[in-house]
């Protein structure tokens, strides 16, 4: 597909600035997994990406990286015109063979189908980026692990029960996993693979 | 200091940036774990820092404040070349006070002064892999880590308790990282190794020649390996450093004339400067230390 002009939006004012501080947004989500960080630094976002997740391609992918996009984002001749026009990422059609995925909540792919690096190579696996309707610290989810000095709340609005159940379930599998960013408006968390995530209780675990 | 024209900021492309940004990200997801990424050249040879400045250079931003240290010293050539480097290929203030500091770039110290969260500690490391002089093919030693199997270097350190009847290794001493990876902590010595454990701040790790990253999280376990009948042991001093009189840091031992008399004094000079304001002495107080250093 190609880019249509008539569809493509700013991105950083200042590329060399806003592209590290968001980087440091980045980092320190990655590294203190379930904090909320804002990050500010585009006026604007294609239609049907939120602000947090075009300003993480903006800052992360480049023609090195495999993107896979969720169906309805695929679709979506904005996010495609400007991630071709403002990265030049490759988009791949299998999310298999993607070094980051981005996905809409409703639109989840199976954590198993992603690429999970190998033992060799834990790092080749893919970066799993998606937006949410809500991020808030309430005490719906207890995280622990590295970067989390004792326990951290969170709370991800808008997940399938059956990915909720895959994700925690994949931390047996560390040190293969998937990291994960998590976008909503403004906001950004991250919860790599190293994080324990501990369901309140089951009956909140439903609702 | 006026910022360099001609380059990009912090001297990297950003394209080069980006891809270290990457490897970072995964070193922090994966504790201890080597990432390989694309190391670039840097305007100074091998062994002087490169990794460290790589990873600096993709970390940094106008907002921070650098220091540099290279065993624990501030005034040292490469501590000083790395650090007007980044002032004037970025034109970031810099500073020699630890606690000042947002980003501290070190050559084979952790400063005595504990680190604060949000400041990250960046170290250079020469040889990343804890393993490389146990097993020499990296196929190998990528095997050994993915499987967890780390029984020959109980047998390296066992050899040093047969031989010597303590563990000898003194310094670039392997750690275990979120129980998991094991981990070469650079070559500081074991003195500053329990200050890795649960640290507040960021750890990055840079090997320029071997072009690898990896990364300890805040509030990550590392532990030093032991025996139960040899547990791990930090250096100790009988004496105190000269100028401050400090007892518990780190000391490093300077000869002072050709009689053989010397002294010993901090290794981190920060450390040692901010006790002296704070009006400890030490047994060389009375001493003008610039003359001191000139003997």
């Amino acid at each position: 597909m190609a880019v249509s002009s008539h569809e493509l939006i700013a991105g950083f004012t200042d590329p060399v600035q806003a592209s590290q501080q968001v980087f440091r947004a980045a980092l320190k989500v990655m590294s203190e997994p379930g904090t909320l960080v804002d990050v500010d630094y585009v006026e604007e976002a294609p239609k049907g990406l939120d602000q947090s997740t075009w300003q993480l391609t903006l800052s992360l992918l480049d023609p090195d990286t495999r993107v896979w996009l969720s169906p309805t984002l695929a679709a979506n001749d904005a996010v495609i015109s400007n991630l071709r026009f403002h990265c030049q990422c490759p988009l791949v059609e299998n999310h298999g063979e993607a070094d980051f995925a981005i996905a809409l909540h409703s639109e989840l792919p199976l954590l198993a189908e992603l690429n999970w690096g190998s033992a060799e190579y834990p790092d080749r696996s893919t970066t799993l980026m998606v937006q949410v309707p809500a991020l808030s610290a309430e005490p719906f989810w207890t995280l622990s692990g590295p970067g989390i000095e004792h326990t951290r709340s969170l709370r991800i609005a808008g997940l399938p029960d059956a990915f909720r159940a895959e994700l925690i379930k994949s931390r047996q599998r560390f040190p293969l996993g998937i990291d994960t960013f998590w976008c909503c408006g403004n906001q950004l968390t991250a919860l790599p693979r190293t994080t324990a995530i501990e369901p309140l209780n089951t009956a909140q675990e439903a609702c | 200091m006026s910022t360099a024209t001609g380059y990009n900021f912090a001297y990297l492309d950003e394209q080069s940036k980006r891809m270290i940004r990457r490897a970072i990200l995964k070193g922090v997801a994966i504790p201890g774990y080597q990432v390989p990424f694309g190391g670039r050249e840097m305007p100074l040879p091998h062994g002087w820092g490169t990794g460290g400045m790589q990873v600096t250079a993709s970390v940094i931003g106008e907002a921070d404040k650098l220091k540099v240290i290279d065993q624990g010293a501030d005034d040292t050539t490469n501590a000083v070349s790395i650090r007007r480097f980044f002032a004037h290929t970025a034109g970031v203030e810099t500073t020699e006070q630890t606690a000042e500091a947002t980003l501290i770039q070190t050559r084979h110290r952790i400063p005595e002064r504990p680190l604060q969260a949000d400041q990250i500690l960046i170290y250079q490391v020469p040889i990343p892999e804890p393993l490389r002089f146990i097993e020499p093919r990296e196929s190998e030693t990528r095997k050994m880590h993915a499987l967890s199997e780390y029984g020959a270097m109980q047998v390296k350190l066992y050899e040093d308790v047969a031989r010597f009847g303590h563990i000898a290794t003194s310094y670039d001493y392997p750690v275990m990282v979120n129980n998991r990876y094991m981990m070469d902590p650079s070559p500081i010595p074991k003195f500053d190794n329990p200050k890795m454990s649960m640290m507040p701040a960021l750890q990055l790790f840079g090997a320029g020649f071997e072009k690898r990253i990896y990364a300890v999280p805040p509030f990550t376990q590392v532990e030093s390996l032991d025996f139960d009948d040899h547990p791990f042991e930090v250096q100790s001093w009988d004496e105190a450093c000269a100028i401050c009189g400090s007892d518990h840091s780190f000391l490093d031992e300077v000869i002072t004339d050709d009689n053989g008399s010397k002294m010993f004094v901090c290794s981190d000079t920060d450390y040692c400067r901010e006790r002296v304001e704070q009006g400890f002495v030490g047994t060389a107080a009375d001493l003008p230390i610039a003359e001191v250093g000139t003997n």
